[in-house]
């Protein structure tokens, strides 16, 4: 169901400086949390530029970088790697809750 | 790079003096001449005969202690860093504030931020060449930034401990 | 104020970290207008504790010693709800991680733990980071002196060091007061040993250049009998001949460790004493009176004479067996009768091990204040105690405890798991820890079968910097990344017991996620097949050495 499991596909990706956020570079040139809207680039020269705008909106983000994601048949993006997968979705397990007292 | 020394009190640079000297240029006669460690040690006798003040600067992996003998006569030493996170020249600051009580010209070269100026000033620097702004207002304002400390170091300030000696020895009449 | 048992803030005390609190937060407001780029401001935010994890910010909290007060406790559980998700993880260095935390929220934090006397210094950076010392101090039967005198003398000596802010890379100073070693001293980059000489005098011994990491080692004695009151004078000198000649052309090179391995602990030694014989005559000399002074401050509590058996005690032992195995494991006897030490254990079956929601540490709190002299420590090995409970007082804990979860009678026994935070948190990891301890957790959590395999200490890394521990468990677990697949190495017969300190032994090729629940339960299976009267899985592994372990498990898998 996924395709373009070779990485060509590419996103481009930071965490915001005031807050540690997860953000993705959309259309725009704007830094989003949803990854559904990143800002795909198709191979290796529009990755690159893909990058250089976001090193070029890097005032509120730290260090923007790219990541490798595959698209779905529906246009699902999910990033190749484990860690980005995490880094995308969030914690694989259920952290306790604030008033937790017995770990569900 | 400006070159700013501790004891003026708002954001001034000063005139750098000294003449830096290319290891294979001949020595000046007179005049404020600063030397690296490698020429110091090839040219003491000749540096040390002449008539104007001699600066020595050192890597921060030379030898502090080669020049402990002739702290007296050198009126310029500057000590390396070229990371920031590369902390070595603050012990060789401590050693030659400290043990071998050199009284001359400590400057901390290679671009130093302001967020290094209070430590730089406990280990003994009093000239900081730096590029960032507002480096001379921080550094105005560096010995004040924290009313205590807790260790002692080459600043003369007494630690906490001794503070607490003295209050308390006070107390008990 | 209410009145500690330990060292209580005077106003010097207090003017550092509140002036500290204002310097960062000028840093962080330079670092969002962007007059500091993320380069200059990173090692700032490193010496305020304020990593940056795959997901946010995390705030690693210093707790000093691993020593707080009810107070200070509620006061974290309050900033764990105003400014993260409500909960923390207890570290393997005694301190307290917030995971959730915002860079322009981080100076109000810092500014809210000043105000009970905690910060975050030095726990991040290439800085002398929190001393910790062992969790049972000032409780332990077998102790000679409390070794967090010395961890709170040390921490104001190391505390915005000028010398000591850039060192090569960080550094780790545990201490022990006690035969026992609690505090695992042979795996930090200075141990100190407190112990007494022929002469009756008390010292230290010093040891250099453990770690665990990428290149795990066991600390070298550096002195062999340092009396106390040079300890600072002593330590500034090693302190300087690392900052001098520590490696600095590599990351993975820079610790102490690698010094010593590289030079041989003779010229350490050699180095260290040179240096030492200029500083010890100097303004280091800790005077009787200074000592005295911070000791006083340790002293332990009045502890009212309370009855060393206790029928009501006795009694609930025999009618309720969880309460029976929990006095087992996770109850020690204190150094006054008719008191007793409790852990808390933050590994109930299938939790992330070594957290606690916001309501669990202000439980916490009210069982400290209400049994415990409103003194709590927290362990390396992730759990909290109790230190001065009295033995009457145990079935009421026991019953509290319960209520918040924390009463699973584990203590040292299989699910008694150390783990890092691993990939789910951590930018540095390359694979998960805390699942695969749930996992492991679920699958053992049968007490009985637990106290039937009894003391099994299992740590787990999710990379390589072995935070978790892993090369000093019973089993180790590490985990690694090969072609974007989380794969566990599994060692065995690690340990961290004083004189018995040991590397775990890798046992063979990496194995799947879903492969280490079955993988730990076949080398459960071959310790219970082949133990000796009264051997503990460490002990039958010394003996008959890892084939047996190693050729079940694959065999198994």
């Amino acid at each position: 169901m996924a395709k373009n499991l070779s990485g060509d596909l590419q996103v481009a990706s930071a965490n915001r400086l005031a807050d540690g956020v997860v953000v993705w570079l959309d259309d725009a040139g704007q830094w989003t949390t949803r990854l559904d809207r990143a800002a795909i680039a198709r191979d290796s020269r529009t990755a690159e530029i893909l990058l250089l705008r976001g090193l070029a909106e890097a005032f509120t983000v730290i260090d923007p970088f790219l990541v490798a994601v595959t698209e779905d048949d529906d246009g699902t993006i999910e990033p190749l790697s484990l860690r980005e997968k995490i880094r995308a979705s969030g914690l694989t397990f259920d952290a306790i809750a604030a008033d937790a007292v017995r770990y569900a | 790079m400006p070159l700013y020394r501790e004891a003026t009190s708002e954001a001034l640079i000063v005139e750098d003096p000294w003449l830096r000297l290319a290891d294979d240029a001949a020595v000046p006669a007179d005049g404020m001449v600063l030397v690296s460690f490698a020429r110091w040690r090839e040219a003491r006798a000749a540096l040390l005969a002449r008539r104007g003040p001699v600066g020595v600067a050192l890597a921060n992996t030379d030898p502090v202690e080669a020049l402990a003998p002739d702290v007296s006569r050198l009126d310029l030493v500057t000590l390396h860093f070229p990371k920031f996170s590369d902390g070595r020249a603050y012990s060789q600051a401590r050693l030659l504030r400290g043990r071998f009580a050199y009284q001359g010209e400590l400057r901390a070269t290679g671009g130093v931020l302001q967020d290094q100026a209070a430590f730089m000033l406990r280990c003994g620097f009093d000239a900081f060449e730096s590029e960032q702004k507002g480096f001379g207002e921080a550094l105005a304002k560096a010995r004040t930034l924290f009313s205590i400390v807790y260790q002692p170091a080459e600043d003369g300030r007494a630690p906490a401990s001794l503070l607490r000696l003295k209050r308390r020895n006070v107390l008990v009449s | 104020m209410p009145d500690t048992h330990f060292y209580r803030y005077d106003d010097y005390d207090r003017s550092l970290v509140s002036e500290r609190v204002d310097q960062f937060r000028d840093q962080v407001r330079r670092r969002l207008a962007g007059e500091l780029t993320e380069e200059q401001f990173k090692p700032l935010r490193l010496h305020n504790g304020l990593y940056l994890q795959l997901h946010a910010y995390m705030l690693r909290i210093a707790i000093p010693y691993g020593t707080l007060s009810s107070r200070q406790l509620r006061k974290l559980a309050d900033i764990s709800r105003k400014y993260d998700r409500g909960y923390g993880h207890f570290t393997t260095r005694q301190n307290l991680q917030l995971n959730w935390i915002k860079l322009e929220d981080a100076p109000d934090a810092l500014a809210a733990l000043a105000e009970v006397d905690m910060h975050a210094l030095q726990t991040s950076g290439n800085c002398i980071r929190n001393v910790t010392a062992d969790h049972f101090a000032g409780a332990a039967v077998d102790e000679i002196e409390d070794p967090r005198i010395w961890a709170e003398i040390v921490r104001q000596w190391s505390t915005l060091h000028p010398e000591f802010t850039f060192l090569p890379r960080k550094f780790k100073i545990a201490i022990t007061g006690s035969p026992n070693d609690r505090a695992a001293v042979r795996v930090h980059d200075i141990g100190l040993r407190l112990w007494r000489n022929a002469e009756g005098e008390v010292g230290f011994e010093v040891i250099v250049g453990g770690g665990l990491g990428r290149t795990p080692m066991i600390g070298k004695t550096l002195r062999e009998f340092l009396p106390k009151n040079e300890l600072l004078a002593y330590l500034e000198a090693t302190l300087r001949v690392y900052n001098r000649y520590g490696r600095r052309d590599n990351l993975y090179k820079a610790r102490i460790k690698i010094l010593v391995h590289e030079v041989g602990v003779e010229k350490m030694r050699a180095d260290v004493e040179a240096e030492y014989a200029e500083t010890r005559d100097g303004l280091l000399g800790l005077d009787n009176e200074t000592i005295e002074a911070i000791a006083r401050q340790f002293a332990p509590p009045e502890l009212p004479p309370r009855p060393e058996r206790v029928s009501a005690v006795e009694a609930l032992k025999l009618v309720d067996r969880d309460f029976a195995l929990w006095l087992k494991s996770n109850v020690a006897p204190h150094r006054v009768k008719g008191y007793a030490i409790v852990t808390a254990s933050l590994k109930p079956a299938g939790a992330p091990p070594g957290d606690a929601s916001a309501v669990q540490m202000e439980g916490m709190a009210d069982i400290a204040e209400a049994f415990s002299q409103a003194e709590l420590r927290v362990s390396h090995e992730q759990n909290l105690i109790l230190p001065h409970v009295a033995v009457e007082d145990l079935p009421t804990v026991y019953v509290a405890l319960g209520r918040l979860g924390f009463a699973e009678a584990n203590v040292g026994k299989i699910t008694d798991i150390i783990a890092c935070p691993g990939l789910d948190y951590c930018a540095l990891a390359n694979a998960r820890s805390i699942p695969v301890a749930q996992q492991i957790s679920n699958h053992f959590a049968s007490l009985a079968r637990q106290h039937d395999i009894g003391d099994l200490k299992i740590k787990i890394s999710g990379c390589i910097n072995a935070c978790g521990h892993h090369h000093v468990g019973h089993i180790g677990i590490l985990g690694v990344d090969k072609n974007g697949v989380e794969l566990y190495q599994i060692s065995l017969g690690g340990d961290v017991d004083f004189g018995k300190t040991a590397l775990g032994t890798i046992l063979g090729p990496a194995v799947t996620a879903d492969k280490v629940v079955d993988a730990v339960d076949s080398l459960v299976g071959t310790y219970l097949d082949t133990r000796a009267a009264g051997e503990r899985f460490v002990d039958t592994f010394r003996r008959i050495g890892a084939e047996p372990f190693k050729d079940r498990m694959y065999a198994a898998l």
